[in-house]
């Protein structure tokens, strides 16, 4: 072939090849654009699921760096709720797999608040006849339970583990939603008879209980299966007035009425009347007071709380009234320290004998922190017709969990 | 004549018979005033700016106290009772009181959930989540992050925001009046803020001790920052060897200022100060945390700027 044959054929070449590269060009153009727009799409999808996804509240980090926001009626509320409909892709060629982060808590979301409080306690000097102690024990765990039932009422329980056993302190549902200014409380209760009786273990001011309540009602207190209703009532005093009735299971009423108002800022009063009957028709009248101070300033380093309980018992058992009470004080001295005393006295109620018992405390407690206290009591307890005791008792108490504050 | 009699008697009972609401909201009056019971003084103040003569602001805590312990009184329970509207701080400030004064107030409206039940948590920037692992050997933290989020005044507005939206939906005739005052708030929040950035522009940077990790979101918004705190951990008593620690901080950082609530002890934090040269100032986390001078939150603030101004000069 000659080169002009050679120019010729190469020519041709080139110019078949021509139509097919501007083919081959548009084809990748177009290939291009749509691999454009389907990232474009993609983006668009990503950026709502972004959107969606963002979590409430973001946490920016703290630190000097100043707040964007310079001009304060543009700020917008930071949305903690669930995207709007209009975010969601629009068509389903684009939808992306949603990857959802589990939140750590949202498992947990439904189970109940749970708590244990550990009591210990030691014991030195005499040996007290009616409050044996071994020199270092486990006085109580308490373990407790507690989370809503529905929208109507909340569940607790209270289970009590200690050197004798495990039993159920108190377990009850607690309607909070009645009608007519009620609360109710059904299960096993505390009986709302006075002050110290409805205590537990680790909302006591002292390591035992005063003897008003172990000669009357041993040592668990007055407690068993039944009813609580109360009714708040409007009065003109301003006050707080509360009418509770109670039922249990072993024909055993109480009734407590409740009175509490304010006297200053820093301080209130509250009295309460109290009358139960049990199955053996053993009738019990009871009162008590409650003077607190604390200045809000310094709420957290002082306050004080003066308490007097009395009760009567008069029933078919003994001839006569029999008799008890106590008064104590606590004085919260710094922010973690607080010293207190108490005098008790208290008719044997549980024996046929006209013996009357009588004690002297002092309290002196540290808080580590407000989820563990250590405490030591001094306590002098006379006996009637009988020895005095000296004795020392320490607690360790803390608690691991949540628990919920306790009524006031 | 008995047509005569029933439009004289209609005629009588119109002029006789109280406005409607509908009418008073038209009239530009009162309507029904909502009753709104906030547990801190600041989203009291805040309610008061949006809500006007249309709401009856009550607080639970003063602000002189420290929000994190107030004592469940049953005399709140006679506030609680009838109430149509709880605000709460919430990212649990007041989980040690608050939860068992609303199971005993009788007021269903108010519980957690409720159309009068509002935490405005919800709706504002939140530092210091803690990441990983709560436990209670990193002191009283909160889990769910810094409570103390009302400090910067743009939360403020958010705040603000969501008591209109939630007063709003309460007292619907009221709308256009609660949706104008807080237009308001914001307005003057954005100039009062101008001035407030002004005043502490020229100390951006400046390095401050807190007692209790109380103005994370006022330092961030205003550009200062947090060298250390008085509180080895949140809620934990100063103790010897944190105090010689920050003593030594203090020095090294030349650190001009400690800041203290009015609710702490004085004492540890003189202490540092005499040691180290640094000025003890008190500032008011919470509207009415001084007796005077300090009724709104602008007052508040503005309180607050002029101290911190005239320590880090």
């Amino acid at each position: 072939m000659t080169r002009r044959g050679r120019g010729l054929l190469l020519l041709l070449v080139l110019a078949s090849a021509i139509p097919l590269m501007a083919q081959t060009q548009d084809e990748r153009i177009t290939q291009l654009e749509n691999k454009l727009d389907e990232l474009l799409r993609q983006a668009e999808a990503i950026r709502t699921e972004l959107r969606a996804m963002k979590p409430s509240g973001a946490a920016p980090a703290s630190g000097a760096e100043t707040a964007t926001a310079e001009d304060l009626t543009k700020v917008e509320e930071v949305q903690t709720a669930a995207p709007e409909a209009g975010a969601a892709p629009q068509s389903l060629e684009t939808v992306q797999p949603v990857e959802n982060q589990v939140s750590p808590g949202a498992a947990k979301a439904l189970n109940p608040d749970i708590s244990v409080i550990g009591t210990f306690v030691g014991h030195a000097g005499d040996r007290n006849e009616f409050d044996e102690r071994p020199n270092l024990g486990l006085d109580e765990a308490e373990v407790a339970f507690e989370a809503f039932i529905d929208p109507y009422a909340k569940g607790k329980f209270f289970f009590s583990a200690g050197p004798d056993g495990v039993e159920v302190e108190e377990g009850y549902a607690q309607f909070v939603t009645l009608p007519w200014g009620l609360t109710a409380k059904a299960g096993k209760t505390k009986a709302t008879f006075g002050k110290a009786n409805t205590w537990h273990t680790h909302t006591r001011p002292w390591i035992d209980q005063p003897l008003m309540i172990t000669r009357f009602f041993g040592d668990e207190g007055l407690n068993d299966v039944g009813v609580s209703v109360s009714k708040q009532i409007d009065n003109p005093f301003g006050a707080f007035l509360e009418a509770t009735g109670e039922i249990y299971g072993d024909n055993f009423y109480n009734t407590h009425l409740k009175f509490f108002r304010d006297l200053t800022e820093n301080s209130n009063i509250e009295v309460g009347t109290s009358w139960a009957r049990n199955a053996d028709h053993d009738r019990f009248g009871g009162v008590d007071v409650t003077y607190r101070w604390k200045p809000l300033e310094r709420s957290i380093y002082n306050s004080m709380i003066v308490r007097f309980e009395g009760l009567g018992d008069r029933g078919k058992t003994f001839d006569r009234t029999l008799y008890g009470y106590y008064l104590s004080a606590d004085y919260q001295i710094a922010r973690r320290w607080f010293a207190g005393a108490r005098l008790d006295r208290a008719d044997r109620a549980f024996e046929d004998s006209r013996a009357v018992d009588r004690a002297v405390s002092a309290t002196l407690t540290f808080w580590p922190s407000e989820f563990s206290q250590i405490r030591g009591q001094l306590r002098r307890t006379s006996i009637d017709n009988g020895p005095s005791f000296n004795e020392f008792l320490v607690q360790l108490q803390f608690a691991i969990g949540a628990h919920g504050a306790h009524a006031f | 004549m008995k047509r005569t009699l029933i439009t004289l008697a209609l005629t009588l009972l119109a002029c006789v018979a109280p406005p409607t609401t509908a009418a008073a909201a038209e009239a530009g009056g009162p309507t029904h005033k909502l009753n709104v019971i906030t547990t801190t003084s600041d989203l009291a103040s805040i309610t008061q700016e949006v809500g006007g003569d249309r709401v009856t602001v009550t607080s639970i805590a003063r602000g002189y106290q420290d929000p994190h312990f107030v004592e469940p009184k049953p005399s709140f329970l006679l506030l609680l009772k009838d109430a149509d509207l709880l605000e709460v701080i919430g990212l649990d400030l007041e989980i040690g009181w608050l939860p068992p004064l609303i199971d005993q107030s009788r007021n269903p409206k108010i519980h957690r959930g409720a159309a009068g039940y509002l935490d405005v948590s919800r709706g504002v920037e939140i530092l210091d989540r803690p990441q990983g692992e709560v436990n209670r050997s990193m002191g009283d933290v909160h889990p769910l992050g810094n409570p103390h989020y009302w400090l910067d005044p743009a939360n403020a507005v958010r705040i603000a925001m969501q008591v209109e939206k939630k007063l709003e939906e309460l007292q619907p005739a009221d709308a256009a009046f609660f949706q104008t005052r807080l237009n308001t708030f914001k307005s003057r929040m954005n100039d009062a803020d101008k001035r407030w950035r002004a005043a502490l522009a020229p100390f951006k940077g400046a390095k401050v001790i807190t007692y209790h990790n109380s103005w994370p979101n006022f330092m961030r918004r205003y550009g200062l920052n947090v060298a250390g705190y008085v509180e080895p951990k949140p809620g934990v008593p100063p103790s010897p060897s944190h105090t010689f620690e920050l003593i030594n901080l203090i020095k090294q950082q030349s650190v001009k200022v400690i800041l203290m609530e009015p609710y702490f002890d004085h004492k540890t934090p003189q202490s540092i100060a005499d040691r180290t040269g640094a000025k003890l100032v008190v500032l008011y986390p919470s509207v009415g945390g001084a007796k005077s001078g300090t009724d709104d939150y602008f007052s508040l603030m503005d309180i607050n700027v002029a101290a911190l101004v005239k320590a880090l000069q």
